[in-house]
């Protein structure tokens, strides 16, 4: 297990020399970030009249922004990086390690989480000062929800980057990822029942019930919270399910790292 | 140490194309210390050879067992004693230091950062690369890119080093510092390192053993020292002052063994074709003669690199 604690503190220790190293970059991508949170606001604001947006509409717009956030760089963080470790030849020293691959990213993924877990905060404060709202922000109680709701995400990162593996050029099919998570992370799936099963969905309803309603774990119930890892454990193997046999197929055909 | 058995591995052919037969029943083994090459053109198998070894290809039959461990079965066991610098990758991060990345690939190895300090320095030395322990692997040279790259693989501290082309595109300097330190590696640490490479200046003068591999099959497998030996030419160039006599001539004409060179510089240049020994004798007895000064007598000897094509070239016959 120490070994396995090293592993993650190799990659967290990674990212913050990353970010640190490339400040410039990390501040330049926070803020297109926000210049998206504003155009979406103002376009909110533009649609919905001259009254403009009021009380829990706002609410739920910042969340989501945030919601969609973490699910983007968490897919992002898997298929992305995956893929960037494949073209500048580092996947295969990574496939060598002794810990085995899903050990590896695994340790990406954490490590990636925690980090994005700053840059949301930075993110939220910033887009809650500008629509002048208050959201309510209980990070223990935060914590768990967000991790259940990030597996989803996860699951489809490992799709995207197992079939990438194979066909190596699917670009544009990533970048549809994208757009499908704001459609995701916006959907009613408190309301509608199979909305629940799609990735991202059922969690950041619970989010939104937790930041802008101010309810706790207690008030979400032990059943919603273990129906959203089920959920999230369903779509993390399926992605995991699929990556091997991508992984499988590319080990075979000699594609591991050939671009 | 090493050991692969009856090795083979087919990729499907694209669009349409038949499948291509990469390796094709390869067996060898490789102790403990030894430094052993693996040669061959292009397309002929090395790289599978070596990615199979380290477990990033499956293979098709066969085994692969390194320090007793299954490769396809006990692959992460197996993967403790294997390393690797692979041809074409970065095998580094780029905008990681040094340091950093000697630190972070131990960590993937499984080992600590911290105990492993020591070694990290000493690798930054031995590869005199500790006055850019803190720069960016981006801003270093070439050579000192794949200078890094093979410290990383050695801090691994796994007993077997694969190498795949590890003086590609370097210069004249670079190439014999790693020449002669993976030499001090494998004497001091007695490691076994496989390497692949396209120049037979750095077979000949790395590895105590090659392994020569043409469409996926071995076709020789021998110390540099023994192929050397048995491709020694056996052809002798005598150097004669002046011109040849008449007589001489006449008579060194009946022998098919021998060739005339035209004179030059005041020196006729015999070539001797040593089919068997007594030639030399009627050659000697002809110049004897008439009392010719022979200034040198010299064998002609092949490079490796000839040792080499003339093997593929057995091989292609045979095929």
């Amino acid at each position: 297990m120490r070994k396995k604690l090293l592993l993650l503190q190799a990659f967290f220790k990674k990212q913050v020399i990353y970010f640190r190293r490339y400040l410039l970059n990390t501040l330049g991508g926070m803020l297109t970030l926000y210049c998206i949170f504003l155009l979406i606001l103002g376009g909110y604001r533009g649609l919905s009249g001259p009254t403009g947006l009021t009380g829990d509409t706002v609410e739920a717009l910042v969340v989501g922004y945030v919601m969609w956030f973490f699910l983007y760089t968490t897919y992002q963080d898997v298929a992305q990086q995956i893929r960037s470790e494949a073209l500048t030849g580092t996947l295969e020293q990574l496939y060598m390690s002794v810990h085995g691959f899903g050990w590896v990213i695994g340790a990406h993924v954490l490590a990636a989480f925690i980090a994005n877990l700053f840059m949301a905060a930075v993110l939220l404060a910033a887009a809650m000062r500008t629509a002048g709202t208050v959201l309510h922000i209980n990070l223990p109680a935060l914590l768990p929800v967000f991790v259940g709701t990030l597996l989803g995400p996860v699951g489809l990162g490992l799709i995207i980057a197992g079939l990438t593996l194979i066909f190596q050029r699917i670009d544009s099919y990533t970048q549809i990822v994208q757009f499908l998570l704001i459609g995701l992370v916006a959907m009613p799936a408190e309301k509608v029942a199979w909305m629940r099963l799609l990735p991202g969905s059922f969690g950041a309803g619970l989010v939104r019930e937790m930041m802008v309603r101010g309810r706790g774990l207690a008030e979400i119930g032990l059943s919603r919270l273990l129906l959203l890892f089920a959920i999230g454990a369903v779509h993390l193997l399926l992605g995991y399910g699929v990556y091997k046999l991508c992984e499988k197929r590319a080990m075979s055909r000699g594609l591991l790292g050939h671009y | 140490m090493v050991r692969v058995e009856c090795l083979e591995k087919m990729y499907p052919g694209r669009r349409g194309a038949p499948p291509v037969k990469a390796v094709d029943g390869i067996s060898f083994q490789v102790s403990r210390g030894q430094l052993v090459g693996l040669l061959g053109p292009n397309g002929a198998g090395k790289t599978t050879t070596v990615k199979v070894l380290c477990g990033l290809i499956r293979p098709d039959a066969g085994q692969i067992v390194i320090n007793g461990k299954d490769m396809v079965r006990r692959r992460l066991d197996a993967l403790e004693d294997v390393s690797a610098v692979l041809e074409g990758n970065r095998n580094i991060y780029w905008r990681l230091t040094c340091r950093e990345n000697l630190e972070f690939f131990a960590a993937l190895k499984g080992r600590d950062p911290r105990a492993v300090r020591r070694e990290i320095d000493y690798y930054l030395e031995l590869f005199r690369l500790q006055d850019k322990a803190h720069t960016e692997a981006r801003k270093l040279s070439r050579g000192m890119q794949q200078k890094l790259a093979t410290a990383v693989a050695l801090l691994a501290g796994s007993q077997v080093v694969l190498l795949d082309e590890p003086t590609l595109g370097l210069d004249v300097q670079s190439s014999l510092e790693i020449r002669q330190l993976l030499k001090g590696l494998v004497h001091e640490q007695r490691r076994t390192v496989i390497l692949t490479s396209h120049d037979m200046h750095v077979v000949q003068d790395t590895c105590e053993r090659v392994i020569i591999m043409n469409q996926g099959r071995i076709v020789a497998d021998d110390s540099v020292r023994n192929l050397l030996d048995l491709f020694r030419v056996k052809v002798y160039h005598i150097v004669v002052e002046g011109p040849l006599s008449p007589k001489q001539r006449d008579a060194l004409a009946v022998l098919p063994q021998v060739q005339i060179g035209e004179e030059a510089l005041k020196q006729t240049v015999l070539t001797v074709r040593l089919d068997d020994s007594q030639v030399l004798y009627e050659v000697f007895g002809v110049l004897g003669e008439e009392q010719a000064v022979i200034r040198s007598i010299d064998q002609e000897q092949n490079s490796f690199e000839q040792i080499f094509l003339e093997i593929l070239a057995r091989g292609s016959d045979s095929a």
